[in-house]
């Protein structure tokens, strides 16, 4: 099971981080920090493994890819194989990249959202969900398409939160 | 307006990038945060748009790292809107904030339910993904049924369906007792027929969650596995898009491997041979090219199909074609494939017959200890402490050695510690062992923890050939310019106890022994100053015929830390110097400790706590089972003994005070191998490290000439009712607690009733030590509470249950006692009036989850209160008749004592604060004392007793006491000696040497 995936950049600055087991805000925090304080002293052309058990616990891999200036992060146990995780990373920049065309950075900083999106198309629960990055771009291009859709109508609704009062 | 179109979160995000400092970000945060709460409050005015835009300025700010405590209802309640993006925002957010059991989701649950029924594809998408990426219990509840049919469906369409069977895998890894899966077997079967590849690829891994939790029901999924790996294999039928770099989807051959190795074998011998060929053939057609995903893709399916062939046990042939295999990945230049090379080797330990293959890469593994790679060198270490055995131990552990000298601070505590459990356990022989560890507390001193010089301390002590080597090259570290301070104990303590085996050498003369210690001393911390002063006197007493120049020196060493602020040293400083003046009898105290009863070590015990990686903790484990025990590795032969489990795992405490005492307890008189030194005193102050290391060390007091032949009139007496037992005022004894005390209570209770310090109560947390003075009525007693542990003591209670003759006053007792603390707590005794009755103190502890409660006797008895004053026959005889029967007088003749000579009774008398005046009596069989009793009622009192013997009978004896004070004649019963004297018979006679 895979149980985050973090994007952060070469300062330490978290673009993105999500748990499958849930965490605490100050929890999630310190893996940031903790694992950032690991990655920002690795050199080039080493491997792309980390002991994350020091920071994880038992049973627990990390996987990381620098590309320009982010790290990209998938912790995972011992059911996950290394290199498939690997790839999956690999896998998620190519579909942000037919997404944004060439992204970089900012692009993950200011389409937070759609960086979600695409996250929850590609992992779902700590699974792998979808491993063809065509197959990922499609779904999200659906997402994008039901968005503007439903946008376009001006009908304004009422609020949805009466629901609850009850 | 897609997905990213949101300004007001653009403006947001652009703000907080702005941001110079973490302080100014905060304060952006700060007034979002309060811009969000106010929108909120005032909801009517909210449009979804504006509601989904807060909500995820919301996650932004949580991503940041601020708690975000309100908003959540907001969040919850998006997930009913009718429109997709409200929808979606709602789910996705909600996924993110809210923990599985937060109460909001409960209230939400109609609506997810409604939406994964409902007929809209792209709602039944969302409520899953959130359903999956939370997985509560209710959610498993309520929602599993519907999953499960949406899964099967067969109107559904695939992106629909993958969702699914992952979020039912969510749901039944977290609740496997809520949601049920019989009868499911076919139905995964099943869907392992399924041609779109993302749905089987969901579909293998639901598959590899319900195998891993019983593979029998599954059997007839295993060749559809064989099936799907085959096709993907030959890459039949399989689209472009789920070709990753040219192989086909990846993910799903590793996952479709994976569920295979959860069924232990593979019996259908077609459906063998098939997965065979296709193993093979990943084998064998595996390249490393240049393109680094693809060789990514294409080693990660190779590396499964390595372990699935080492799990199905393959022929030998194929096993070693991996082995050759992984040993071609560990010298390439890629360095994720030297990682998973080594770490795939690791595993393959495990695997029997194939060590010797890997022991031919040996060398190409210790070039990888030296790779740039933190992460490879950690798998090097790991594989080259997997494979090694005795043949190879010599190697391995002297490359371990040297890189330790330039290894990274982050992992030299696991290499020292490596080397020096391998060394343990593989020696050639023993002379190596303490080269190595010698070695290692030279190079990384800080990272040899006190367990791995304690157990070289054990093994020398133990094995008598050692000695000479140990103590010589003990002697040579000493030489060099600026040692650790752990060689300069192990040093000196190795001197100290063999340094006289050297005498002959050049540099060792017991002069130049101690001046070469002596020159550390000035850089040790005040731990190790004890374990000198230790040395000193050792070697004092090993100067035969003593040398006058270096007793001066020695002695005015003792003399300086004799006003020491430290306990522990002010009083080792005392106590040699005062046993060093004892001349002969110093050769005796002194003498050589005792071997250690041998144990397991803790230092294997607590290397394998730390194994993490499971696969490499088995292999280990395996190996050692294979591994025919080494003459180091001694297991503990006393378990049931009562030693106690907290000490043994966190400490080798080599020679430690508690088991010192449970031998004596157990094998009395037995397997002290040094008799002359046996046990001594436990010292309220052992229970530090230090103590229990030097413990035996540190006699109290000058030894007692005297004290010898009162053993045998101790054991003279034995069989005489136990009066001090019937006085105590309540039951006494530990209660209530499953842990045990460490040596009896009693004995204890009863060495301290005629000596004044000690240890009262002893068990595997804590030690309770009693120092006391008296002073006519008056007594200052102080209890030494000692952590023995790494953890504190808690609810710390202790009550003073005082018998109305005696006025207690204890100090205040705190509630916490620190690890390895030691807290002295006084105790102010006033004495009012005479009286057998004990004083009983009630202490309580917390230690993890036992509540540990005991009732100790205090042993401010009667005879505490006396002081012996001589008296002329002049003054006994018309004192003695002026009392002249009961209630003043009180005679008893007491039968079946063992018999004793009169001059050991007598030192029983002097023992006991009776002064016995010798010849005052005519008859020469009897004995008369007399001794003064203070109390506040009748102040000075005098007492006076006398003992007939019969010379024909020695068995039996007459008893007189007598004393101005009636009370004070029947409280002071004479059976209170002789229940003493029954008693102490069990005690060792060590206990006496300050009596």
């Amino acid at each position: 099971m895979i149980r985050s995936v973090m994007v952060m950049n070469t300062q330490g600055k978290p673009r993105l981080a999500k748990f499958y087991d849930f965490q605490t805000v100050e929890k999630q925090q310190e893996l940031i920090r903790s694992v950032f304080g690991v990655l920002c002293s690795r050199a080039e052309n080493v491997s792309n493994f980390l002991d994350a058990t020091s920071i994880f616990g038992p049973d627990s891999s990390l996987v990381y890819k620098h590309y320009a200036t982010l790290y990209f992060v998938l912790v995972f146990d011992s059911s996950e194989n290394e290199l498939a995780m690997l790839d999956l990373i690999q896998v998620f920049v190519e579909t942000l990249d037919k997404c944004f065309k060439n992204v970089c950075e900012l692009d993950i900083v200011f389409n937070y959202s759609k960086i979600h999106t695409i996250l929850d198309e590609m992992i779902f629960g700590g699974q792998v969900l979808e491993t063809s990055s065509t197959e990922l771009v499609k779904a999200v291009e659906e997402i994008s398409r039901l968005e503007s859709a439903s946008n376009s109508i001006t009908l304004v609704p009422k609020s949805v939160s009466g629901w609850w009062n009850r | 307006m897609a997905l990213s179109g949101m300004r007001g979160l653009s403006v947001f995000i652009s703000d907080i990038r702005n941001c110079q400092n973490k302080e100014q970000e905060r304060l952006r945060v700060d007034k979002e945060l309060g811009n969000v709460r106010t929108r909120f409050k005032n909801e009517k005015g909210l449009s979804p748009y504006e509601k989904k835009k807060y909500v995820w300025k919301m996650l932004y700010i949580y991503m940041l790292g601020y708690d975000v405590d309100f908003g959540h209802m907001e969040a919850v309640s998006l997930i009913s809107a009718p429109k997709y993006p409200e929808k979606q925002v709602g789910y996705i957010v909600t996924a993110c904030l809210l923990n599985e059991n937060h109460d909001f989701l409960r209230l939400a649950i109609n609506t997810v339910r409604n939406d994964i029924i409902g007929r809209n594809e792209t709602f039944q998408c969302l409520a899953l993904t959130m359903v999956g990426n939370i997985g509560g219990r209710d959610f498993a509840e309520s929602l599993a049924p519907d999953v499960q049919k949406l899964l099967i469906s067969s109107s559904a369409r695939p992106l629909v369906r993958k969702k699914a069977a992952l979020c039912l895998l969510r749901l039944y890894r977290k609740n496997p007792d809520v949601v049920n899966v019989d009868g499911w077997a076919d139905r995964m079967a099943q869907l392992l027929d399924e041609r779109d590849l993302g749905v089987l690829t969901s579909s293998m891994s639901l598959l590899v969650a319900l195998v891993s939790n019983n593979h029998e029901a599954y059997w007839s999924c295993l060749p559809k596995c064989v099936k799907t790996l085959e096709r993907l294999a030959r890459n039949q039928d399989v689209p472009q898009e789920y070709t990753y770099y040219g192989i086909p989807s990846p993910w799903l051959q590793v996952k479709t491997m994976r569920a295979l190795q959860y069924f232990p074998t593979i019996e259908d011998p077609n459906t063998r041979r098939s997965l065979f060929e296709v193993l093979q053939r990943i084998l064998m057609g595996t390249d490393v090219v240049k393109n680094v995903n693809k060789n990514n893709a294409s080693h990660a399916v190779l590396f499964e199909a390595l372990a699935l062939v080492m799990h199905l046990d393959a022929e030998k042939e194929m096993m070693s074609q991996c082995v050759a295999l992984l040993g071609k990945f560990i010298a390439v230049r890629e360095p994720n494939i030297r990682y998973l090379g080594l770490e795939n080797m690791t595993r393959m330990l495990l695997v029997t017959d194939v060590q010797d293959v890997i022991k031919r890469h040996q060398a190409q593994i210790i070039t990888s200890l030296k790779d740039p790679d933190i992460s490879i060198r950690r798998r090097a270490l790991d594989l080259l402490y997997g494979m090694c055995d005795v043949t190879n131990a010599k190697d391995i552990v002297e490359e371990i050695l040297q890189y330790l000298s330039t290894a990274e601070f982050a992992m030299r505590e696991e290499l020292s510690l490596k080397a020096a459990i391998l060394a343990e356990k593989f020696a050639p022989d023993l002379s190596w062992y303490v080269d190595v560890i010698l070695q290692l507390i030279d190079k990384a001193g800080d990272f040899v923890s006190d367990d791995i010089w304690f157990r070289v301390v054990q093994f020398v002590t133990n094995n008598e050939d050692l000695q000479p080597y140990a103590a010589a090259k003990a002697r040579e570290y000493l030489d060099k310019p600026a040692i650790h301070e752990t060689m300069v104990k192990v040093s000196a303590y190795l001197i100290g106890e063999f340094g006289h085996l050297l005498a002959r050498r050049p540099g060792c003369s017991p002069k130049e022994l101690f001046s070469i210690i002596h020159e550390k001393l000035p850089t040790v911390s005040s731990s190790t100053i004890p374990i000198l002063l230790s040395t000193y006197a050792k070697i004092l007493m090993h100067a035969q015929p003593p040398e006058p120049e270096l007793q001066n020196l020695i002695w005015a060493i003792f003399n300086k830390y004799e006003s020491c602020i430290d306990a522990e040293i002010q009083q080792r400083a005392v106590e040699y110097f005062a046993l060093s003046r004892k001349g002969a009898a110093l050769m005796d105290i002194l003498a050589e400790m005792p071997k250690f009863p041998e144990r397991q070590s803790s230092l294997i015990k607590k290397a394998e706590d730390i194994e993490v990686d499971t696969a490499e903790q088995s292999a280990i484990k395996l190996r050692a089972l294979q591994q025919t025990s080494n003459a180091l590795v001694v297991t503990d032969q006393r378990p049931a003994n009562g030693t106690p489990p907290v000490t043994q795992l966190s400490l080798v405490k080599v020679p430690s005070m508690s088991s010192n005492v449970d031998h004596h307890v157990a094998e009395q008189g037995l397997s002290q191998e040094n008799g002359t030194l046996s046990t001594v005193d436990p010292q309220p102050s052992s229970a530090d490290l230090l103590g229990d290391l030097l413990g035996p060390l540190a006699i109290e007091g000058p030894p007692n000439a005297d004290v010898q032949p009162q053993q045998n009139i101790v054991s003279g007496v034995e069989g005489v009712p136990n009066t001090v037992e019937a006085t105590a005022i309540v039951p006494v004894g530990v209660q209530t607690t499953s842990v045990q005390p460490i040596g009896s209570i009693a004995e204890r209770f009863q060495a301290l009733c005629v000596k004044d310090s000690g240890v009262l109560y002893e068990d595997p947390y804590i030690q309770i030590g009693i120092k006391a003075e008296w002073r006519a009525h008056q007594g200052r007693l102080v209890l030494f509470l000692g952590n023995k542990n790494t953890n504190p003591l808690l609810s710390v209670q202790a009550i003073i249950l005082p018998p109305s003759h005696l006025k207690l006053e204890l100090s205040l007792v705190p509630e916490t006692i620190p690890p390895r603390a030691q807290v002295q707590c006084p105790l102010e005794i006033v004495n009012l009036r005479p009286s057998r009755d004990v004083a009983v103190l009630d202490f309580s502890y917390k230690f993890g989850n036992d509540m540990v409660n005991c009732k100790l006797r205090l042993p401010a008895v009667l005879s505490k209160f006396l002081q012996p004053i001589p008296v002329s026959a002049e003054e006994f005889f018309p004192q003695w008749r002026s009392l002249s029967g009961p209630p003043l007088k009180l005679q008893e003749v007491v039968r079946g004592v063992k018999p004793m000579p009169l001059l050991d009774m007598a030192n029983l008398f002097n023992s006991l604060r009776l002064m016995v005046s010798p010849g005052l009596d005519p008859n020469p069989n009897n004995l008369v004392a007399s001794t003064t009793f203070y109390s506040e009622s009748t102040r000075a009192m005098l007492c006076l007793a006398r003992i007939e013997t019969d010379p024909a009978d020695r068995t039996q004896l007459r008893l007189t006491v007598a004393s101005g004070d009636p009370t004070l004649t029947f409280e002071y019963d004479f059976k209170i000696f002789l229940s003493h004297a029954a008693n102490l018979s069990f005690i060792p006679s060590a206990d006496f040497s300050d009596c």
